[in-house]
């Protein structure tokens, strides 16, 4: 079922198996309440918010990077950039040595433990997080 | 700004007394003396420690070194915070010098960034620089400079040069005549007391009626939790480029 597979995708680096990206994620097939254990599931009309434990992130690709197909997300705030960066190489079914480099703002790198929730605090707009994702570095 | 350029230098020059000594279970072929060094507050541990790690690794074989890293009682030193924000939130109570261990095996992957090279400490804290700037400046001052601008940051930073340093800074730390501050401060609050990374959120240094805000009314506004002022203490660590850092203890 897709929302299992979602879950495991995020548990934390030291525990996770090699899991399998859903096949098809969307968010007109996802369903209404996404399981509270699952970080990362396609933005949907959960809602987001101050109060809410997960923020909206819109994933941009920069360049020649593969663009993935649901490009929305609902993500928990605690969810590290690290966190993000393991997903979005496994949903585009890159190898672990292939970089992947997040920019906020088409300006600036986060550290690779910097929270969405945060990053979502000071630079989100519209109510999502706009993140762009380059397999090189885009903007130094 | 010319008024604090006393407390910028201050602040730029604050050294910590540190001992640096070998992890126990290292393989030496002979003893691995301690090593003393003064380590530059606004600066990162893996920027400054080239001579501790010749040091030691004079007395090791090839073999039994791969990346080091540094502890204090156990916990593990994130390279990437600023030297002196780790010993303000870890060691300040304790008596100088600072005692770090130097271990060359089992890097802590859960606890620490790995640092391959000078290039990925630059890239952060330049990364830092442009977040700060986005915050104070819609990144506007940040994105006109050119790269060798930049650059004279980072060797700056990277050669203790403060003159060279702040001639780029202090374009950073300018706001326009007909604003009273920047758009938002950038600033970090680091607690010993929380899980939490740190705290950091939008926050403007004039309030609607044109009050300029005080760091009494930052603390209130973004860190309510905190017991009241006389009972805590706290540090502000180096506008580095601006990314203000500082951080709460409880006495």
């Amino acid at each position: 079922m897709a929302e299992e597979q979602e879950s495991t995708l995020l548990l934390p680096p030291s525990t996770a198996p090699e899991a399998e990206v859903p096949a098809e994620v969307s968010p007109e097939t996802a369903t209404p309440e996404p399981p509270s254990s699952a970080a990362v599931s396609p933005g949907t009309e959960e809602p987001v918010g101050d109060t809410k434990k997960k923020i909206d992130i819109l994933l941009k690709a920069v360049g020649d990077t593969p663009i993935m197909k649901t490009k929305k997300w609902a993500v928990e705030r605690t969810r590290t950039i690290q966190g993000l960066i393991d997903f979005i190489k496994k949903f585009l079914k890159l190898v672990a040595s292939e970089q992947l480099f997040i920019y906020v703002n088409q300006s600036f790198a986060p550290s690779p433990d910097q929270e969405v929730g945060t990053l979502y605090e000071c630079f989100g707009s519209d109510g999502k997080l706009v993140l762009h994702y380059c397999k090189s570095q885009a903007w130094g | 700004m010319t008024d604090d350029k006393d407390v910028l230098r201050d602040v730029w020059f604050g050294r910590i007394p540190t001992c640096f000594t070998l992890y126990q279970d290292e393989i030496t072929e002979r003893e691995a003396e301690p090593y003393y060094l003064l380590l530059p507050r606004v600066s990162y541990l893996t920027l400054v420690t080239d001579k501790v790690k010749k040091h030691f690794q004079k007395v090791m074989r090839q073999e039994d070194i791969s990346e080091i890293w540094f502890e204090y009682e156990g916990t593990p030193l994130k390279w990437h915070y600023p030297i002196g924000l780790l010993f303000d939130l870890l060691a300040s109570s304790s008596a100088l010098p600072w005692n770090i261990t130097v271990h060359f095996k089992s890097f802590p992957e859960k606890d620490l960034l790995h640092c391959p090279s000078k290039d990925v400490i630059e890239a952060h804290f330049m990364s830092c620089v442009k977040e700060a700037d986005a915050l104070k400046h819609k990144s506007q001052v940040i994105n006109e400079m050119q790269k060798k601008d930049h650059k004279q940051l980072w060797m700056g930073l990277q050669n203790d040069r403060f003159d060279q340093f702040w001639a780029i800074n202090r374009k950073l730390m300018e706001y326009p005549a007909e604003e009273n501050g920047f758009r938002y401060i950038p600033f970090r609050i680091y607690q010993t007391t929380t899980e939490r990374p740190f705290i950091q959120k939008l926050f403007r240094p004039v309030s609607t009626d044109g009050q300029l805000h005080t760091l009494g009314d930052l603390l209130k506004e973004v860190c309510p939790s905190a017991v009241a002022p006389e009972e805590m203490w706290f540090t502000w660590v180096m506008p580095k480029s601006d990314v203000l850092m500082f951080y709460l203890s409880y006495c």
